[in-house]
């Protein structure tokens, strides 16, 4: 899991092009949204494509992303149950 | 016909292949020896967060911050319209949506291309940077796009509906797209620079600490000379400001039209110092409002040596036609 | 408003239809133009879409335009569109080159560009579509299909593009920079712009549903429509009458999102608003709106509560007419001006099709046939990046 959540964290700073940012930055339970990283609704389909790139996981409604990408641990966690990559 | 109100340009700034936000051109101009140029930026920390510049490519930057120093050199808070012309939009984010869309197919694209390749972005960027929720328009119209966006101020401003206008002319260049558009027979000719242009003025009723006036203004599509002869009869100046630009067949249109039309003017040229771009003729706009402000015109602006002068330029008119198509005409006085 | 500006002449292509006949007939029969994809190349079969019912080479064949020369088809829809407008006016060649012709477009040639760009980086082939990429290069297409106008410009504002030409247009014919001017806009479908909806996550697999409660986002759709405008004392000269009048118009920038509406609806609040100062007309006047109503979760909301702003509890009977044509972006604000005149000349209400549930706190549209005079119309187009713009439009005779 702890890997993932490292990989995790250099895919989010890739696609949401946080060029200043290294993965230790990224705290496991803070939230991405809102207050956290202050991510906004366009970072959060940049997540959706990448989570299918990356682990063929496709999100047909933008507005489970709330749900999944509260945190980069509650993040992980739902790639590790439904990877198919 | 409706009278004609003052109007009055209250700021002019610029980033392009001259050093940004500043008028060292006039004394030390940089020259370029290759075709294909682009802008030297200024550091934008100052301007925009990092967090919100992360997404944007370098046409909405440099937009951002022209305009922010636009606005504070006007002396004012804010502005009754932005009104943005460019040729090309956000050409960079484009091109990076129609190479994923030709190479990896029709999935997995990322929205950020697709959203800010739009031409309206720019003026809508700068809109939501200034919390300004007045009118807003973006003109794409060719080599006639920022003089579009100004003459919409312009008719506003004698309507009496907006007292200030933030106009901008902003077009970015890739290297992609340079070779695309030279293939097309579109850049690229002769001894012809390609350049990138960032311009924002603000233009306004009020007149304290001006630039300079905006006395009248044209745009025409394929006029016939006798048509062109009529309008600048009425646009007289002692220095016409032509988009002569190296493209020679372009040129040769200005210099045969020149003589016909402005008799014993004298010529002068920008485009050698800061390239062409749909958007070149905002540049030209800034370049003659500096002059008129700094009561000279630097030597290396003029077609003929012989015509260099410390003569205090009081009018000067903006000549600049694209492909002999559309024609922009923009009398200026000190 | 003091110098009236009169519309006396229009011209619309769809997915409904190709001219104001054909339009009118299906508005007033609710028949859908929106349907499975026919001739956009495309993976994206899952999306429906309101496209003209011609492919560009039958659009050549009816517009007598050989097969060699250069043109798109937003530049086809614009002529055909153009044509009606001009005839329908009674302008004729000569009196162009007093005349400016103002067209709203933010695709351009990009049906060609997505169709060719490898070859544009790699090779020779196509090479002569390379300098038809550029929105303006589409105005100018459109335009010299017929002569030579005064001057030509193109707005480029996103889904309010054709709305936006209309203003300037008013504002040219008020400064007296014309006495005739020839505004709107033209747009087809790309596989570009519906990849980047459906990047956005904003186009619906069925049939588009605004304003209600299930409403999944929208449906792509395309066309052309002019109008020609021009000053009271121009229409008496030529003789021609007016069939509406341009009585009011706002433009107001949202200033929030590059792609979502304000939950306030500011920037569309503002500009209706604006339209009726404008026009001197209070709120209750307003006999219909018609919605810009594109049929996404974030639109119809945003816009249902700017209405309720500016109209309290009496909302005048308001529609959204995307469900027959699809969204046809850049050339909505035209294309739905000419639905508002025909609307006017035989006072009914378009429908608001494929309506069942309200949304909560937005407005219920009229879902139901409706027969009545209509004095005042207003007329919404809202675009990405909240360039919101709203057209008031009356009956010449009061």
């Amino acid at each position: 899991m702890d890997e993932l959540i490292y990989t995790l964290k250099q895919q989010i700073i890739e696609a949401l092009n946080l060029e200043d940012m290294k993965p230790e930055d990224i705290d496991d339970n803070a939230s991405l949204f809102g207050e956290g990283l202050g991510l906004d609704s366009i970072d959060a389909l940049e997540l959706i494509v990448m989570m299918e790139k990356n682990y063929g996981i496709k999100l047909k409604d933008p507005t489970q992303g709330k749900e999944i990408f509260k945190s980069v641990a509650v993040m992980a966690d739902f790639i590790a149950k439904n990877r198919t990559k | 016909m409706m009278e004609k109100k003052e109007i009055y340009v209250l700021s002019a700034k610029q980033i392009s292949v001259q050093q940004p936000l500043c008028e060292d051109w006039m004394t030390q101009p940089i020259e370029y020896q290759q075709p294909f140029n682009r802008s030297i930026d200024p550091s934008f920390k100052d301007y925009i967060s990092p967090i919100e510049a992360r997404r944007m490519g370098k046409i909405l930057k440099r937009a951002i911050a022209t305009s922010k120093e636009a606005l504070k050199a006007s002396g004012l808070e804010t502005v009754d319209a932005i009104i943005t012309g460019t040729g090309y939009g956000c050409i960079e984010n484009t091109e990076f949506f129609l190479e994923a869309l030709s190479k990896d197919g029709e999935q997995m694209l990322s929205p950020t291309y697709f959203m800010q390749s739009t031409h309206n972005t720019i003026s809508s960027i700068v809109a939501i940077q200034m919390k300004n929720h007045g009118y807003n328009v973006t003109y794409a119209h060719k080599g006639t796009s920022f003089d579009s966006a100004l003459q919409d101020a312009m008719l506003q401003l004698r309507l009496g509906k907006i007292k200030s206008a933030l106009v901008g002319g902003h077009d970015e260049m890739t290297e992609t797209f340079y070779h695309i558009l030279k293939k097309g027979g579109m850049m690229g000719h002769d001894d012809e620079m390609c350049g990138e242009s960032a311009v924002s003025v603000v233009v306004g009723t009020k007149n304290d600490d001006y630039v300079c006036k905006i006395l009248d203004f044209k745009i025409l599509h394929k006029p016939s000379m006798e048509k062109l002869k009529a309008v600048t009869a009425e646009l007289k100046a002692d220095f016409v400001l032509t988009g002569i630009s190296g493209d020679h067949k372009s040129d040769e249109a200005y210099l045969s039209e020149a003589k016909e039309l402005f008799g014993d003017a004298k010529l002068l040229k920008y485009k050698h110092l800061f390239g062409e771009s749909f958007t070149s003729s905002g540049i030209g706009f800034y370049v003659a409002a500096q002059c008129l402000k700094a009561g000279k015109i630097p030597a290396h602006l003029f077609v003929n040596q012989n015509d260099v002068t410390d003569k205090k330029p009081s009018k000067i008119l903006i000549f600049n036609h694209s492909d002999e198509t559309n024609y922009s005409l923009t009398l200026l006085e000190a | 408003m003091t110098d009236r500006i009169l519309i006396t002449g229009a011209g619309v292509v769809s997915a409904i239809g190709c001219g104001k006949a054909q339009t009118l007939d299906a508005l007033l029969n609710n028949r859908s133009g929106v349907g499975p994809l026919v001739y956009l190349k495309t993976e994206h079969k899952e999306f429906p879409v309101g496209e003209v019912k011609m492919s560009d080479a039958e659009m050549r064949k009816y517009l007598n335009i050989s097969d060699k020369a250069i043109t798109t088809r937003t530049a086809l829809m614009g002529i055909i569109a153009l044509d009606e407008a001009l005839k329908d006016a009674k302008i004729t060649p000569e009196m162009m080159p007093n005349i400016g012709f103002i067209s709203g477009t933010t695709v351009g040639g990009m049906d060609m560009s997505e169709q060719y760009y490898l070859d544009y980086v790699n090779n020779e082939n196509h090479k002569e579509y390379i300098s038809v990429h550029d929105c303006g290069s589409c105005s100018e297409m459109i335009a010299e299909h017929f002569g030579r106008f005064a001057s030509i410009t193109t707005l480029s504002t996103a889904c309010s593009s054709a709305a936006n030409a209309i203003i300037l247009g008013a504002n040219m014919l008020r400064c007296g920079e014309a006495d005739i001017v020839v505004v709107g806009g033209s747009e087809c479908i790309t596989k570009f712009h519906l990849n980047g909806f459906n990047s956005l996550m904003i186009l619906d697999t069925q049939w588009c549903r605004p304003f209600d409660a299930s409403r999944a986002g929208l449906n792509l759709g395309e066309g052309a429509a002019y109008l020609v405008m021009e000053t009271e004392e121009s229409a008496r000269k030529r003789g021609v009458k007016a069939q509406a009048v341009l009585s009011g118009y706002g433009n107001a920038c949202d200033a929030f999102h590059q792609t979502a509406s304000s939950p306030e609806g500011e920037g569309a609040y503002r500009a209706m608003k604006e339209a009726l100062q404008l026009a001197d007309i209070q709120p209750d006047k307003i006999d219909y709106i018609n919605a810009h109503g594109t049929g996404t979760p974030n639109n119809d909301l945003s816009e249902s509560q700017a209405v309720k702003r500016l109209f309290g509890d009496k909302v005048p009977p308001m529609s959204s007419t995307k469900q027959f044509t699809g969204h046809t972006t850049s050339a909505s604000g035209s294309i739905e001006a000419v639905f508002c005149i025909l609307a006017l000349q035989n006072g009914f209400v378009p429908v608001n099709l494929n309506w069942s549930q309200p949304i909560e706190g937005g407005v219920v549209p009229v879902h139901q046939p409706l027969k009545k005079e209509l004095k005042h119309i207003l007329c919404n187009a809202f675009g990405f990046g909240g360039n919101d713009s709203s057209l008031l439009i009356s009956k010449p005779e009061l």
